[in-house]
This record gives C-alpha cells, structure tokens and sequence, in this order.
C-alpha cells in the first residue's frame, strides 16, 4: 500500500438535500397507501409491506450523486472500460480564493486553481505481471499567485501555487517483491509523495505543511516536489511489521538543464545527485498477520519518522564570496564561495492523543516536523510545523476536521549576515498560524475555510525592498477540492 | 461495506509551490551513476509470527496471498459472498470460488449484479453470472449481498439486498434468486419472511433436498439519514428445499427460527444486521454473528425446531468482536469470524466460547482502525488448509494459509 495512494478513507455519505426532498415525498405517498390499504399481519415484521412494493429503477448518469465516490460516478462506462485493462483514471480539481486582508505587499484576493490527472496501470491486470504499478500524473496549474504577488511571505499560503501551466509531473513504474515487502520504484518522482509526509500536517493549506521549509528553499530549484520531480530509483523495505525504511537516489535539480522547460519534461540527469533516506516507525499499528490476544487494545496509533538527505552540487555561500570577502562589499570578487555538497537531517512525528471510542472516528492527533540545514550555504537554515488536528468535530461529521498549525521558517545565519552587510533590514525567522475547517459536502466534494495569520512576514524584510520592514499578513480563504 | 476510492487530493495536499533561490553548479557526481548505490538497498525480512503451541487455527496460517481483482467487465465493485462450487457441472469446475459484488461500477451499494468464478487450478476469473438488476420477480430488484452458496445439484442461489440509489433510504426487500449452472435466472423466492437476505448462508445439502440458513435485516430499518434507530426484527430463516431431479430448488418450507436479532441502516455501509452463520459439525447448533450487539449466540436444533429461538443462547460477547459479520469452521472445529470494524478475524471455540484471539488479515491503514469496513465474507478452502476472504476496500480475493 502506497502512501501516495490509500492515504484518506472517506467513508461518510453527505447531507443530499433536494435528494431527500423527493424521497420523504415518495416515501410519505407509499407509506400512507400502504397503511390504509391493509396492515401487515402480527407475524410478519413491520417495513415488510414496504419493502415489497418498491420496484427497481434504472440506473442513470445521475443515480446516487450525491453519494457515490466520484462526480461522474462510472465516465459513462469509461471507467469500468479502463478497468478491464487494469488502468484507473483519478481526476481531482483544487480550486481556491485567497485574499490578504492587511501587511504584506498588497492587500487583495486572488484565485488558483489545479487539475491533477492520475492513470494507475495494474500490470497483473494489464499482463500478468504481479505486484507492477506503472503511474503517470499530469498537473493544469491555472490562476494566480497570491504569496508571490501580495503575501512576500516565506510561508507561502497555499500548497498548490505555481507557475500557471499545463506539466508532466510523475512517471514511473514500481514493482513489488517478496510478497511485498520490499518494492522499487523507478522513473521520474516526486518526493513530497513519500518523504518527509506528516500525515495530520496535510490538513492544511500552508504549502510549508506539505514539502517543508528547508527542501523548498534549500534543494535546487526546490528539490523534486510539486509541481516539478526528478528521475531516480527509490527502494522501500518493511524490515519489521513497524519499521519501514526509504531509501533513494534522484537527480538532485529537476531544472538544471532546462530552467524555462514548463512541460515537466526535463529528464535531467545531469547536475548532481539527491540521495535521500527515511525510517518510519509506526506504534500501535498492526501489520497484516499479526496475532491479536486482546491485550494490546487501548493504544493511539502514531508515526515516527527520521531522514537526512545530501545532495552531491556545488553550492554558494550566502554571505561571502571566493575571497572570503561579504558579497556586499565594493571589494568583492562578485563570485561565490563554493561548499561541496549540501546535506539536512529531519524527523516527523504523527501522533494520535484522543480517541474515546477506538470504533467511532473522532480522535484528536497532533504533529511536529523539523529539520535543519547548515546557514553558510542554505537561505533556510531550519523549519518546523507543529499543529493540532481534530478529526469528526460534531455528531454526524465524520470526515470533518479541524485544525490549528503552525509553521516556522528561519533564515540562515549567512543570509542574515549578508543582510546586515548591506544595510537591508536583518531577517530572522518567520512564522505562520494557520486555522483551518474541512467540510465534507458529498464524498467528491470538501469544502475548506482557512484563516492564516503571519508574524515577521519576509522574516522581516520587504522583498521589493529589502531596506524596508514588510507588516504582518492575514490572509482568510476558502479551497474546494473535487474528485470526477 | 462501503468500497472507497483513493482520492488525489491528497496529491495536492502534499504539494507545494515551488521557489528557490539557491541553484546548484555542475559536479563530476551525476544522478545516473548513483543510481547503482540505491539499487544495493534492500529490506530485512521479518518472519511470520508464530506462537509456541498451536492452540487454533489462525497461529497456523503462513501466508496472504492476493489471488485476483475481482471486478468484471463491467466495472462491478465491493465483493462480498464467497461460495465454493462443490461439483463440476456446466463452466464451473469443483474447487471454484464464487464472488459477488454489491456494488456497480459507480460504487453504488446494493445494485452489483455479477457473480466472477476464480479458478484456482489456472489462478484465472471468469464471469460467471450478471443477473438482470431490474429482475421484476425480485422487489426493488438486484444488488447481491452475502448470501450466496452452490448446491452439489448445480444450482446457486444467492440473496439481493437491492437499492435504487446506493442507499439504505430506496431499498427493496429484495429475494433470493436461484440460477442455473450456466449463470441463468431460473427463479426467486420472495416471501414476508424474505427481506433483505444478507448474511452469509449456512447450508445442509443433501442433494435432492436441501436446507439452507439465511438471515434476514432489512425489517423497518428506514433510512439512514437523520436518527436511524436499531430495529430489532431481523430473522434468522430456515428454508426447506425439494430439488426434483433436473428442475431448479423449491421451498417446501419456511420457518423462522431466530428472530429479534438488531439491524440498522448504516449511511456508510448500508446496513448493519445479523450477518454470519455456522453449523456446529452434528448440525445440531447454529452459531449466528450479531452484528449489531456485537456477539455471537447459538440456535439450538436449527434443522428440526418449529419455532423462533428468538436471538438464541449468547455464545461470547465483546472482547475481541468488533460488530462480527461473516463466519466460517475451521477444520478444529473452531468458529473463524470476521469484523467489521478493524482488518481481523477472530477464533473463538465454541465448545466453551473462549475467544482465542485475533489475526490481522486486513490491516490498511487508509482506514481507521486498519481494515475498518473492508472484510466481509470468509470461507474455508476445501481441503481446511486455509481460508479465502475478501478485501472489498481493494475488490481483491485473498487466500490465507
């Protein structure tokens, strides 16, 4: 089971009122027939007579809309085609309006959007072949961006901002081995799908809750993540029923031979190479085959997870150039000090706190990540999340949640040095809190209001003028995520 | 139960926008030549867990083996019943599984149509039956449910729990439905005692008579929105079968003989109600899993007695049940009994009701607790090696042994 796949159980049908409308109609007719023609006899159960008048109907494009699992329910017979031949086909569309109501560069709302296509191909049904999964994904990025054009923020607002454009984002293949505890994964990948994940941070908008601080700002181009990935092999072992390790090897620039290339086509294999490596504890979560005697109940399942990751470049300094003279300086060379190789350490808990009933699914989890890279080299030298999230909030909510985030940035000691050399105001760190609402309209359609409130935005520093402080931004939103 | 869809939102979730200011120079390294290093990884391997002493069955299975996708072509989903064909006779060979699905190929619960057979000498499927959904002899029509089993005179007779929009709200009562041995409707039994037949059907065949166990759950539970109450009507039916040599099964009798049993509609997975039966090996006890208060009780003399046990003496309770639904004897004689609520099965031996312990034979973390929702039916491998069931999150069929 890949993380990347099975990751959220929507199991909740919605509220489906002008559904309902129409069948309390239908029902009160048949129900009021049905008991002044005749009652049941004693013996017979009561709702029987009912039951036995209702005949079947066809069933439309348009039969249970609201809720089935998917906008366009089966494509007209696209899907179950499709299936015949082991491939599945996932279309998700993020649409979003963020507006900043003070600080930052500009106050004003902006809309983005994002249309995600997935075709998964099953090789065992496709051919034969057992345990293949071949994958390829492809982005439509349209709409604005708001952290770029109004925030300044270095925590940018939401995940799913990019350049407007229509890209190849994965293609690879996997295959699974030794009944499946170990599986490769070769192609071209996206990191944010496997690594660094906490579960309980993917609540929220902030895109520093998914692909953290330090990779964005300090791996190349912002490392192998959305919207962009890397060629590479990936290798993931399950050395005991709790402990899984990740281990892989990309091209650590996915741009580096082709910056303006917006088709997700770079191929790169040139520049350098991103080794990454990941242990994954898991607590009071069973593996399939192990024995239950009734004497581990009561334990909150959580996630533990550990990595570092070191890229083979060639990186600048921040501060001082090839002499060892500050870049600011009239006297500097102009060119860069150079350090081999860059490098980060991470660690990702998820922890459920709060479960009362282990068979309802209102629980309460909490979540920290953090990681650090070295100042000299990175503009990032550490970031962190850490939040709270509450699963179910109200009776008959089950698919809801509610969360409180936050989301640290700070700039390394270099840059900071740099600043201070040129007379620009000093960054330090910045940080964001992030209050957020997931409402589960039907089981394709969630709706998300969201509340963002930065403090030291910039971490500090205009970004149109470094001289110059930038206030404090309070974005409010909402996200509508549908699955067709 | 509910079959789910992973989303791709989550996809997005992850995503991030990408900015940098930091680009790499060229290095002699390159990605392609470190490629090899990654490929040198591999995982350790952990064995299988083993107690000491067997005291059950389920210490003693090895292995889950994913055998097939169970979705046909057209696009059915959520397996359910699982039947062995118990002869050879038309396309169906001794040995054969039988699958139905609940669900069509929009995810609609209670109007799949199809029935695949799994062929374990070629590990291939075939499609075995697609009955008609709108089959007007059957009220509300056809969404099969756990019923279902395959009578040495070749003839499957197999339960619909059918819907009109994949909710409890537009149910029917539905029937069983009696096909051929080619996959052809023959007939229905539709009765005041049939409503809804969906648990997993307990069987004594004799041949040219038969006599199955099936319980019913769909009395007045109404709908699933707003309050939905526990109605405490669903049945347990004894059905008396002629079988005259080369014509389909008819019902020489009827009779109820467990009833009260608590069902309820359920927004996420239908409906919750009496679901698995077992006969003890003298056919003189019949085991029945009560989903919905969470226990297992036993009808005493099911074959003979003439009137309702009511719900029956209480076998076990709680402990390691999470709302039980199908069940099957393994060859100790011990009841297997999956949950609806987490990815285990539980062995409980009835001579004393002692509840063994639990395999975890579906533990998918997507759902919370693992494999919450996912299992349904389980049957023995007919040689008592090891048992198939379903994974109907994943429309997959499993044999573990």
């Amino acid at each position: 089971m890949t993380l990347a796949s099975h990751t959220r159980c929507l199991r909740d049908v919605p509220s489906r009122r002008r559904f309902a409308w129409s069948t309390v109609l239908l029902w009160s007719v048949l129900f009021s027939q049905v008991s002044f023609a005749a009652p049941p006899p004693e013996d017979v159960p009561e709702g029987t007579e009912e039951d036995l008048h209702i005949q079947a109907e066809p069933i439309g494009p348009w039969t249970g809309l609201w809720t089935r699992q998917n906008l366009l329910g089966d494509m007209g017979g696209l899907r179950p085609w499709l299936g015949k031949y082991g491939v599945s086909l996932n279309i998700n569309e993020t649409s979003e309006y963020l507006a900043n109501l003070r600080g930052g560069l500009a106050r004003g709302g902006a809309y983005d959007g994002l249309t995600t296509m997935t075709l998964d191909v099953d090789t065992e049904k496709a051919f034969g072949l057992p345990g293949g999964t071949f994958n390829v994904s492809g982005l439509q990025i349209h709409g604005s961006n708001l952290s770029e054009e109004k925030l300044g923020t270095y925590n940018t607002a939401s995940g799913i901002e990019a350049q407007p454009s229509t890209r190849l984002w994965e293609l690879w293949y996997q295959q699974a081995l030794l009944n499946k505890r170990v599986d490769i994964k070769i192609g071209q990948q996206s990191l944010d799908q496997e690594f660094m994940v906490s579960q309980y941070g993917l609540t929220f908008i902030n895109t520093m809750f998914g692909w953290p601080g330090v990779p964005s700002y300090d791996m190349p181009n912002g490392g192998p993540a959305y919207p962009l990935s890397a060629l590479g092999v990936r290798v993931r072992g399950q050395i005991t029923s709790s402990l899984t390790a990740l281990a892989g090897v990309f091209d650590g620039d996915p741009l580096g031979n082709d910056p303006n290339n917006l088709s997700g086509t770079n191929f790169n294999l040139h520049n350098s190479a991103l080794f990454i490596g990941e242990l994954q504890y898991a607590i009071n979560q069973p593996a399939e085959g192990d024995m239950d005697v009734g004497k581990s109940q009561g334990g909150l399942p959580g996630t533990y997870k550990i990595g570092v990751w070191y890229n083979s470049g060639q990186f600048n300094d921040q501060q001082f150039d090839n002499m060892g003279v500050s870049l600011a300086s009239p006297a500097s060379t102009g060119v860069p000090q150079q350090h081999h190789g860059n490098y980060s350490f991470y660690a990702v808990a998820d922890q459920m706190i709060w479960r009362p009933n282990p068979d309802q699914p209102r629980s309460i989890g909490v979540f920290a990540r953090v990681m650090g890279a070295p100042g000299d080299r990175n503009l990032v030298s550490v970031s962190a999340n850490a939040g709270i999230v509450m699963k179910a909030p109200f009776k008959g909510r089950d698919n809801d949640s509610v969360g409180l985030g936050l989301t640290f940035i700070q700039i390394g000691s270099h840059a900071r040095g740099l600043d201070a050399d040129s007379g620009d105001v000093v960054r330090g760190s910045e940080t964001a809190v992030e209050a957020t609402y997931q409402y589960q309209v039907t089981p394709w359609w969630q709706l998300q209001a969201d509340m963002q409130y930065t403090f030291n935005a910039g971490a500090g520093q205009n970004p149109n003028d470094p001289t110059q402080a930038l206030r404090n931004t309070f974005v409010i939103g909402v996200r509508t995520n549908i699955t067709f | 139960m509910l079959h789910l869809l992973s989303t791709s939102d989550d996809r997005v979730r992850r995503a991030h926008a990408a900015r940098s200011t930091t680009r790499t120079l060229t290095t002699k390294h390159t990605a392609a030549s470190a490629l090899i290093a990654a490929a040198m990884f591999g995982g350790l391997l952990e064995s299988g867990t083993v107690l000491a002493e067997p005291i059950g069955f389920l210490e003693t299975v090895h292995r889950h083996t994913t055998l097939i996708n169970t979705v046909p072509d057209n696009g059915d989903q959520n397996p359910y019943a699982i039947a062995i064909a118990p002869v050879s006779v038309g396309q169906v060979k001794e040995g054969d599984v039988l699958v139905d699905n609940f669900n069509n190929s929009s995810n609609l619960q209670g109007t799949g149509s199809t029935i695949i057979d799994y062929h374990p000498d070629t590990k291939q499927m075939t499609l075995f039956a697609t009955l008609p959904r709108e089959l007007k002899d059957c009220p509300g029509g056809i969404g099969l449910s756990t019923a279902m089993t395959m009578l040495k005179s070749g003839w499957v007779i197999i339960g619909s729990t059918p819907s009109n929009d994949g909710t409890a709200d537009t149910k029917g009562a539905g029937c069983l439905v009696v096909l051929d041995n080619q996959g052809k409707v023959v007939s229905t039994f539709v009765s005041p005692s049939i409503n809804d037949p969906w648990g997993n059907m307990a069987v004594v065949d004799n041949g040219s008579t038969a006599t199955l166990f099936v319980s019913n759950a769909g009395f007045g539970v109404g709908s699933a929105r707003g309050a939905h109450p526990v109605v405490n009507e669903a049945n347990v039916l004894r059905l008396d079968l002629d079988i005259p040599e080369g014509k389909p099964p008819v019902i020489k009798r009827e009779t109820v003989i467990g009833s009260g049993f608590g069902a309820q509609a359920d927004k996420g997975v239908f409906l919750i109600g009496p679901t698995g039966l077992a006969l003890s090996a003298d056919n003189k006890l019949l085991y029945v899993s009560d989903a919905i208060g969470n226990q297992i009780t036993v009808i005493d003399d099911p074959l003979t007695r003439d009137t309702s046990a009511g719900t029956g003496r209480q076998l076990t309770a709680a402990g390691l049940l999470r709302r039980p639904l199908a069940m099957t004897t393994a060859p100790n004689g011990h009841l297997l009994v999956t949950n609806a609520l987490n990815g285990q099965v539980v062995e409980i031996d009835p001579q004393n009701g002692k509840q063994l312990y639990a395999r975890w034979i579906d533990a998918d973390r997507a759902q919370t607790p693992p494999g919450n929702g996912d299992l349904f039916g389980i049957l023995m491998t007919p040689q008592g090696d090891g048992f198939y069931y379903v994974e109907d999150d994943v429309n997959t069929l499993v044999l573990a042994k």
